[in-house]
């Protein structure tokens, strides 16, 4: 008996994790992960966050059309001399990264998506672009950009928009996803789990001295001075083409001797 | 900490202008009709409409702010110090101050930003909080305060327009 309410109790629980309130229909389920590097406190870093996303039956996600990350407050942006230059979504799908100013690069990464047929098993999109676009709004803008191979020959372009957030998340990037189709007239891709960086960890900008054009590593957003108990908070939200929606949260934890 | 330190004491300093002492002079001047060497001396009530701008370079920075010294001309001429904090994605306070020669002016301004590419600018108010010397009792409010941050070195333009009560 006490073993049938623990187990009841325990369901209850978990379903309440993975359930989106009100709505114990939608199965899906995302877990997200962040880092700096490195990791000091009040210094220039690399920021790496990824995602995952799954359901409960073991199936793809639904298409992923929209993707709010919070990050931590105190993430400071005054000294950034990231995305120097900006690059024009036309010229970025034209002619892919080589058609953006170097200076516009904000970092890389990878993704990995699930075609609807074969197989099954997911394809890595192995190289996923971050640069500066244009910020009409004012704010910064990033735009993402991957060339899809076989299975999926089709480039997916994107753009979020960093906008000042309250409370324990100081801003938060804001991006809708466009719909990526697999094969024409076929089903939309579904992403699975992306992986990249703001930072920057192996980028390379270039400035004009004395009439020569010289390599140097752009400084990035620091870490906030303080950390806060617990860690420094990141959290996602994730919105589906069926309209389902979930959630997940992180914390890169506080520098060893700040804990 | 060097910066800072420098940067302190140059906070400190009146800057010294000879330019804006003889606009002064020529403004007290022209509105009581006496001698320019007695009217840079003289503290007169009225209405100033400001149209300065200023050039500045960073001499240190601290967490969200960034202290800027540089030279002001204009209506209003001299040294000038300020301190721009970056308080979100889209938006700066600042903390202006001006010495020209005897007096000072001490402004606060708060200003969209929107960083772009390798230029960043700043759109927004300032108002005038006070003033010491030929300046004392200065105050205005809803002057226009705008500008640009070079986000290689951090330098900042900034122009600034409106009336300004003496």
């Amino acid at each position: 008996m006490l073993r049938l309410a623990t187990l009841a109790a325990l369901t209850a629980a978990l379903g309440c994790v993975l359930a989106p309130a009100g709505a114990y229909a939608i199965a899906e389920q995302a877990t997200l992960q962040a880092s700096f590097s490195p990791d000091r406190l009040g210094e220039p870093t690399t920021i790496t966050f990824g995602f995952h996303l799954s359901t409960t039956e073991g199936t793809a996600p639904p298409p992923l059309i929209g993707l709010d990350l919070r990050m931590p407050a105190g993430l400071n942006y005054t000294t950034t001399t990231l995305g120097l230059a900006i690059c024009q979504p036309a010229a970025l799908i034209a002619d892919g990264l080589a058609g953006c100013p170097a200076n516009s690069r904000l970092g890389y990464g990878s993704a990995l998506v699930e075609v609807p047929f074969g197989t099954g098993a997911g394809h890595e999109i192995p190289e996923i672009q971050a640069v500066a676009g244009p910020s009409p709004g004012g704010n910064l803008v990033v735009l993402f950009y991957a060339n899809g191979l076989y299975p999926v020959d089709a480039q997916l372009a994107f753009s979020g928009e960093v906008l000042p957030d309250t409370g324990r998340f100081g801003s938060q990037l804001t991006a809708t996803v466009p719909l990526v189709t697999s094969v024409p007239g076929g089903p939309d891709v579904s992403i699975v789990s992306v992986t990249s960086t703001i930072g920057p960890s192996h980028l390379t900008y270039y400035k004009h001295v004395h009439g020569r054009l010289v390599p140097f590593r752009p400084r990035g957003v620091s870490v906030p001075e303080r950390c806060p108990r617990g860690g420094f908070p990141f959290a996602a939200e994730f919105t589906f083409q069926d309209g389902s929606r979930t959630s997940a949260q992180t914390m890169v934890l506080c520098p060893p001797h700040h804990r | 900490m060097a910066a800072r330190d420098v940067a302190h004491r140059g906070w400190l300093r009146l800057g010294a202008c000879s330019t804006a002492a003889l606009a002064l002079a020529a403004l007290v001047s022209a509105a009581y009709g006496s001698a320019p060497s007695r009217a840079a001396t003289a503290h007169a009530a009225g209405t100033v409409s400001l149209n300065d701008t200023a050039h500045l370079h960073l001499t240190s920075h601290h967490s969200f702010t960034l202290n800027e010294q540089g030279s002001a001309s204009g209506t209003i001429a001299g040294t000038i110090y300020i301190h721009l904090n970056v308080v979100s994605t889209n938006r700066v306070t600042a903390e202006v101050n001006l010495y020209p020669s005897g007096g000072s002016l001490t402004g606060y301004a708060t200003a969209g930003y929107r960083p772009s590419g390798g230029v960043a600018s700043f759109n927004g108010t300032m108002s005038v909080a006070r003033g010491s010397g030929r300046y004392r009792g200065a105050h205005g409010s809803g002057l226009s305060f705008t500008g640009t941050i070079q986000r290689t070195n951090d330098a900042v333009t900034v122009h600034v327009s409106g009336r300004m009560s003496t």
